[in-house]
């Protein structure tokens, strides 16, 4: 007797049904019910209050900032040790660090940053000690927009080397040749072949940055002890202590986040197939 | 080397220099930030006083137990399924696929509200238990169990080597124990070392959960203490860095 | 002077030797094949006529201008790799006008000129398709379009065939041959199959770890091989050891048998000689001064013709005969005679 073809599949299916598709769904529902449990739109209505438009606000801007600094940086780091005629040696080391940097996200993280470039951390000490310039009187705040991106970009950074450097291995040095061949420089090579053909990659790979950023809970909590004004952060304290004395906006709160998510992962879909296209 | 193609690599290395200043110099900031623990002196106090702390053992022993449970139930989860797709159900592969990607559209912060709601009364309140911790682990180490066993498996022409194996009289056990694990003991280690790697520190799910785990035990310290954050910082970093040499060991030493 | 010259180049990269004093001279409008096993030099040496590779030494001169210092974009020289290496960002329209874009050359020439190449290899329709959605032949003949685009000086093609099945291999072969003759381009080609080479070239340069083997038409290649590589690489060659009996009337005795090739003035009598018989130079029940008797040990058909193993005087020839439907054939074990003709029995 021969099993159906689903049937080896129920045990996964049946597990992520219980702890991924039904909580999610569930919140799903919730976000359309009342605190009395009827239909309602309200919980959306809601989420235009000032308080929370600004928390999206900003964490849109933080996962949109620290994505863009990621893109940029981690591709010209890939592109270094890549096609950059550097030792071989150093992209295994690059790639081997960025695995275990892509995840050194949450708490330690925030620690390390702290310790470096909080307000009596070591590089701020010994610029204001040595040089007499005092990050915090010049501006800088670790734990505010522009240093929670700058930690972010510790992971970042190196989940882009993960994900370009296979699209920039994938990139035949004959392309170049023929390029050259046919009377283009480095420039023009760059302009009508070699970024338009990354284009898809790059675009794929913000995505998954800013999403990554997006959902980062462990890093700001641990940095601001959820002081500072972030979705997460508020889906948290709304766990916590429903400090918005509504569970029901919690849930569309959460809901929001979700359907962001789900935008991003369809682009990011769309562009990985015309990557593979090209890029094989 | 031409002078262009000279001056192309500097410049390439000046990148990486950067780079590299950006990614050591916090690391090395805070390990000198970690010796600070006694006034104007520089000493492993601050590490002596993590590791005389009792708490430090037992959130460092729930989590690592966490961790060991997630691992190994994850791969007894998934290696079955993913090896089901490749010889059996290979239409089916974009649905199990999709499940994989999910926990990407679903953050754990999210991911934990939707547990919690769901299951913190009658008839399911698992929240008292560890089981709906590890469940949620799993779910996270979804993308990367499925990733890593995915490719694995790609790699070894799966429906050769069991064909194979049973003409040689091979049944589906000792096909399972004798052809097919073995040769995935490369994707099977990545992706245990990885999740482990995960979990172990891992805040979001266990602080709002509730449970005494590593990485709440963490936040808490750096909460109340100066330079005990960092020290407890290097360790976990040099934690990370041994489980990794690890797997490149046990990888290297299979390839030859 | 010749329209492209190489003059004692050499190429080393570290302590390995790729490309060894190789002299050449093209004349305009010829073809000519680089002919030899992986890691003989012949890519190399392409390579660095279009500038992908800077000589260690020596010179190239291109219609009279010496090259070797200039960037490959300078040269003007058409390039066809074996990975094809279509911008896979671009259709095959944008592919073949890369060359015109980046000339700058006015719209309307361009598109006149993508539209003639689009013509010459029979692509019209599939102008607006990317890479992707094109056969490896497709691609192929797209490179070969985009490489001749800029009217370049000269062509290159480095293996452009091995990635293809034989049935495209062959028919995209002629139709390079066809191609480079209606143009009069001046044309290089690498490749590591034989029969290739033997088809569409008009000379053969047969290279052996980075040196030049011989140089010749297909015809000279195939039965006058210069060397032991050449005659080894090319064809099926029965090597036989002789020693020179009457070298002005051509005879040599090889074991017991005395037999005839073409009279060679210089040689001394009783001075040994290497020889060789292409298998098909034999002939079953002919008449020729050269007879060779033997026992057939062994017969493998292979569509047209057949091969037999024989015993000829304590030692193995091959011999192909063609195949024909009714036509006696010997068996094994049957004591048959062969002839040879004097001028198939090669000097080596």
């Amino acid at each position: 007797m021969k099993l159906p073809s689903w049937s080896g599949l129920l045990p996964f299916l049946l597990f992520a049904l219980a702890f991924l598709v039904l909580p999610a769904g569930n919140l799903l529902i919730g976000a359309f019910l009342d605190k009395g449990g009827g239909f309602t739109l309200d919980n959306f209505a809601h989420l235009a209050r000032p308080g929370i438009v600004k928390s999206y606000v900003t964490t849109l801007q933080i996962s949109a900032f620290s994505a863009a600094g990621g893109v940029v940086f981690g591709f010209l780091l890939a592109y270094a040790v890549t096609l950059g005629g550097l030792p071989k040696g150093l992209k295994s080391f690059l790639l081997t660090f960025s695995g275990v940097a892509s995840n050194f996200a949450g708490v330690p993280l925030a620690f390390t940053f702290i310790a470096t470039l909080g307000r009596v951390g070591l590089v701020t000490t010994v610029l204001s000690t040595v040089f007499g310039i005092d990050l915090y009187d010049a501006g800088f705040n670790l734990y505010s927009f522009w240093g929670l991106s700058l930690t972010y970009l510790y992971f970042q950074i190196p989940l882009m080397v993960l994900l370009i450097t296979p699209a920039l291995e994938a990139m035949k040095p004959s392309w170049r040749e023929a390029a050259e061949s046919l009377g283009a420089g480095s420039l023009t090579y760059w302009r009508r072949v070699g970024l338009p053909v990354l284009v898809p990659a790059l675009l794929a790979s913000f995505i998954m940055l800013f999403g990554n950023a997006f959902g980062a809970y462990a890093t700001a909590y641990a940095m601001t002890g959820g002081l500072l004004n972030l979705v997460p952060i508020l889906i948290g304290a709304q766990i916590r202590g429903d400090v918005l004395h509504d569970p029901n906006l919690g849930y569309a709160l959460a809901l929001g986040m979700v359907f962001l998510m789900t935008l991003s992962i369809f682009a990011y879909l769309a562009l990985q197939k015309q990557t593979s296209r090209w890029l094989t | 080397m031409t002078g262009t193609s000279r001056w192309r690599a500097l410049k390439h290395a000046l990148v990486l220099a950067l780079g590299g200043v950006f990614f050591f110099l916090p690391l090395v900031a805070t390990f000198l930030f970690s010796l600070r623990g006694k006034k104007d002196t520089l000493g492993f106090s601050a590490y002596e006083h993590v590791f005389a702390d009792p708490q430090f053992y037992a959130t460092f022993a729930f989590s690592f137990e966490m961790a060991l449970a997630t691992v190994v139930l994850g791969l007894v989860l998934l290696v079955p399924t993913v090896l089901w797709i490749h010889l059996r159900a290979p239409r089916l592969r974009a649905l199990v696929e999709g499940f994989a990607l999910l926990p990407f559209v679903v953050p754990p912060i999210v991911l934990v509200f939707g547990l919690i709601k769901l299951y913190s009364r009658p008839p399911f309140d698992l929240v008292t238990t560890p089981l709906l911790l590890v469940a949620g682990y799993i779910v996270i180490a979804f993308p990367y169990l499925f990733r890593s066993l995915d490719a694995g498996m790609r790699a070894l022409d799966l429906k050769s080597l069991t064909e194979a194996a049973q003409s040689l009289g091979a049944g589906t056990v000792t096909t399972l124990f004798r052809v097919i694990l073995p040769n995935l003991r490369t994707s099977l280690l990545g992706a245990a070392f990885l999740t482990f790697a995960i979990v172990l520190g891992e805040l979001t799910l266990a602080v709002l959960l509730a449970w005494p785990a590593f990485g709440p035990y963490m936040a808490l310290v750096g909460r109340d203490l100066a330079y005990e954050p960092a020290a407890l910082a290097v360790v976990s970093f040099a934690l990370t860095w041994l489980f990794i040499g690890l797997l490149q060991l046990i990888t290297r030493t299979k390839g030859r | 002077m010749a329209y492209l010259t190489l003059t004692n180049i050499t190429k080393t990269f570290g302590t390995a030797r790729a490309v060894e004093r190789f002299d050449l001279e093209v004349e305009r409008g010829e073809f000519i094949s680089l002919l030899g096993g992986s890691g003989c030099g012949k890519t190399t040496t392409l390579r660095m006529i279009a500038g992908f590779e800077t000589p260690t030494s020596g010179t190239i001169h291109i219609g009279g201008t010496e090259v070797e210092h200039l960037p490959p974009r300078k040269r003007n020289v058409g390039f066809v790799f074996q990975n094809y290496a279509l911008f896979p960002n671009l259709t095959v329209a944008g592919n073949v006008a890369f060359g015109l874009v980046v000339a700058r050359q006015k719209k309307d020439l361009r598109s006149a000129r993508v539209t003639e190449l689009l013509e010459l290899i029979h692509m019209t329709e599939l102008a607006d398709r990317y890479p992707h959605q094109l056969s490896g032949g497709q691609q192929q003949r797209v490179a070969l379009a985009r490489a001749l685009a800029p009217e370049p000086k000269l062509l290159l093609l480095d293996e452009p065939l091995s990635a293809l099945d034989a049935k495209n291999r062959q028919r995209l072969r002629q139709e390079i041959r066809d191609i480079q003759q209606k143009l009069g381009i001046t044309t290089l080609y690498v490749t590591h199959d034989q029969e290739e080479a033997l088809a569409i070239s008009d000379r053969v340069v047969v290279m052996d770890k980075g040196r030049i083997e011989q140089v010749g038409t297909p015809q000279e290649i195939y039965q006058r091989p210069a060397s032991a590589f050449t005659s080894g690489f090319i064809g099926t060659l029965n090597r036989l050891a002789g020693v020179w009996e009457l070298p002005a009337q051509g005879v040599v005795r090889v074991g017991s048998l005395h037999l005839r090739t073409l009279p060679q003035a210089d040689a001394t009598a009783g001075a040994p000689v290497a020889l060789g018989i292409r298998p098909e130079a034999l002939v079953w029940n002919g008449h020729s001064a050269n007879s060779l008797p033997g026992v057939i040990v062994s017969s493998v058909f292979l569509g047209p013709t057949t091969r037999h193993t024989l015993q000829v005087d304590g030692q193995r020839l091959l011999f192909d005969r063609p195949n024909q439907a009714g036509r006696p054939t010997p068996a094994v074990g049957d004591e048959i005679l062969l002839t040879l003709d004097p001028a198939d029995l090669l000097v080596l």
